[in-house]
């Protein structure tokens, strides 16, 4: 009886740990998910050694360090060694590693950091091991001025991940509408919200921006000539080219492949799904209804795509070959659905779905015919994106009041707000 | 001859009260000279009053700018019901005042601007604005207007005119407006 009494309390305090953490929103639901897949590799990543005499490589150590550690929480591959454990074993020297050290505290791969000036610039030298093999697994050096240590963070983190098999995105941008100059424009950022870069500037609206999969072109919707037009914007190049401009044109997506763009427009009088070529030349239409057919998302083969249609009277997600035949209904259980996304995996779609005026994000696993909610908020969280690894889905909601971009999880946990200035919506990362 | 004397004195005085007045008249001083002082007259300056005559109502409305007209806002908006596009009832004396309007200018040209309330989607309130519009142009056409007068728009749910987030701004928030964009 003692015993069950201990253990009540005991499991009463676990509980309260849990829900006494730093909680975003009084509404979300606490998810205790376990990882999908292989558990996270056990990563050490100890203070990079840099030249006492210089400020320049400390501040270089401090900040590459805690952008690297960020991008490795983040990232669900790797788990970081605690920091306290570090105490436990001696001092690493880059020049002598103790491995047996560093696995008796858990450590499969040790990443070593040295940075040292030469004139205004910093060189940054990272050694990755593999603890139990005692080898070098990797080794680069990068050479780099101020502005874009948060750069080289990214570019190690996305060694790391290439090394293990998983898709590198910490060097990806999220392309996104802001009003914070007045009116809506396209930006970009990095994956963590920082960088924040104004893209296009005019008095118009640009809108539902889109990239294509080596994040050279964005496709958006532009009302710069008086309508809704269709637009590819080359931002590494200063070039912009119109693509669809009668009617209303929207919702653009690259394939996959990045050889074709699928978009959404009422040039014929009722809104249908067209394919052009990625240069948006040779339009074709391959939907046939007279209800509204919109919201193309590309299968990660190519071959097949989900959109959102009301032909049978509410709007659900429906998948199609991408020559537009073979059309299934895959939604069920919502009377408003729309805004799919395919994952990058190929086997989930994530969707809004709208219950008594909220929006929330839903997943549709197409293997096992399941929808699980991701958010669980009394707002409106609205057009999901996938991370390039299908890991993370960024979003839009007006959680917070205003309307901004937000992170999230697969098995959602790990909210995060990207943005604050002005309000942020139809944020794109892949597809 | 007392009679006489009488008259004859009567005559003098008369006569010598003339005289004297004759005198006094001379002595009065000259009027004194102007003064410098005094303020010149106010001179009104006035451009001659046009009187035009009485303008036409056609008249009166090409002198005005496109956006005086629009101020006046000569055609009213319209409203939907939630997640619909069908044209309702009480819009339909609306239109056809739209319409007659649009009859007696014959000249004009009309934006239609569809638009939704926060509760769709981004994407699917960009269709749903369009066919908002689109059915608006069909009521005006089968009116008798014709549908080169008319260009349609959607803004989605980008434009709301009221920001609140009930219904009654919902219920306004679904439109469909007019904007002339030539006469």
């Amino acid at each position: 009886m003692k015993k069950l009494a201990v253990f009540s309390l005991t499991f009463l305090l676990v509980l309260l740990a849990l829900t006494a953490g730093p909680r975003l929103f009084p509404q979300q639901e606490i998810v205790l998910t376990i990882r999908e897949g292989v558990p996270a590799i056990s990563l050490a990543l100890p203070p990079f050694s840099y030249e006492a005499s210089s400020t320049q490589a400390r501040e270089a150590a401090d900040t590459i360090h805690q952008v690297l550690a960020d991008d490795l929480r983040y990232s669900r591959v790797f788990s970081l060694v605690p920091r306290e454990h570090l105490n436990y074993i001696r001092p690493l020297n880059p020049r002598e590693i103790f491995f047996k050290d560093w696995e008796s505290i858990q450590t499969r791969i040790l990443v070593v950091g040295e940075i040292s000036q030469s004139q205004n610039r910093i060189i940054f030298e990272v050694k990755v091991y593999d603890v139990k093999s005692e080898r070098m697994i990797l080794g680069k050096r990068y050479q780099a001025e101020p502005d874009v240590y948060r750069l080289v963070a990214h570019r190690v983190a996305d060694e790391l991940m290439k090394l293990y098999g998983e898709k590198p995105f910490f060097t990806s941008k999220i392309v996104f509408v802001s009003n914070r100059d007045g009116n809506d424009e396209l930006y970009m950022m990095d994956y963590d919200g920082a960088n924040q870069t104004r893209l296009t500037f005019n008095k118009w609206r640009d809108y539902m921006p889109a990239w294509s999969p080596d994040q050279r072109a964005i496709a958006f919707t532009s009302y710069r000539a008086g309508n809704p037009d269709l637009y590819i914007l080359y931002p590494y190049e200063g070039k912009l080219v119109p693509v669809s401009t009668r009617g209303t044109n929207f919702s653009g997506a690259f394939s996959p492949d990045g050889k074709k763009l699928a978009f959404c427009s009422t040039r014929d009088g009722n809104s249908e799904i067209y394919v052009a070529n990625a240069d948006g030349s040779n339009v074709r239409r391959i939907t046939f209804n007279s209800a509204i057919d919109t919201a193309p998302s590309w299968s990660p083969t190519g071959r097949e795509i989900a959109f959102t249609s009301d032909r049978t009277g509410t709007p659900q997600i429906y998948i199609m070959d991408a020559e537009g035949g073979n059309v299934r209904k895959v939604s069920f259980g919502g009377n408003y659905l729309d805004a799919p996304a395919w994952s990058p995996d190929g086997e989930r779609i994530a969707f809004v779905s709208r219950v008594d005026n909220f929006f929330d994000l839903y997943i549709l696993n197409l293997k096992t015919n399941k929808i699980t909610k991701l958010t669980e908020t009394s707002a409106r969280n609205e057009s999901p994106s996938w991370s390039p690894d299908g890991r993370h889905i960024i979003f839009s909601s007006n959680l917070s009041g205003s309307i901004q971009i937000y992170s999230i999880d697969y098995d959602a946990s790990n909210l995060r707000c990207l943005t604050s200035q002005g309000e942020n919506k139809l944020a794109n990362w892949t597809n | 001859m007392k009679k006489f004397l009488v008259l004859f004195l009567t005559v003098i005085l008369v006569l010598s009260f003339a005289a004297s007045c004759k005198k006094k008249a001379k002595e009065v001083p000259p009027p004194p000279p102007p003064q410098a002082q005094e303020q010149p007259r106010v001179e009104k300056v006035e451009e001659p009053v046009l009187k035009e005559p009485v303008l036409t109502e056609e008249e009166i409305f090409m002198r005005k700018t496109l956006e005086e007209i629009n101020q006046e806002k000569p055609l009213a908006m319209i409203h939907f019901d939630y997640d619909k596009y069908n044209i309702r009832p009480d819009a339909v004396p609306v239109l056809e005042a739209n319409a007659s309007w649009l009859k007696k200018h014959p000249t004009v040209k009309i934006l239609i601007e569809g638009h939704c309330d926060e509760r769709g989607t981004e994407e699917y309130n960009l269709s749903l604005g369009e066919k908002r519009a689109k059915s608006t142009m069909e009521y005006l056409t089968s009116l008798g207007i014709s549908a080169d007068r008319i260009r349609i728009i959607s803004y989605g749910k980008s434009q709301p005119l009221d920001p609140g987030h009930d219904e009654t701004a919902w219920a306004k928030n679904r439109r469909a407006q007019f904007l002339i964009i030539e006469k």
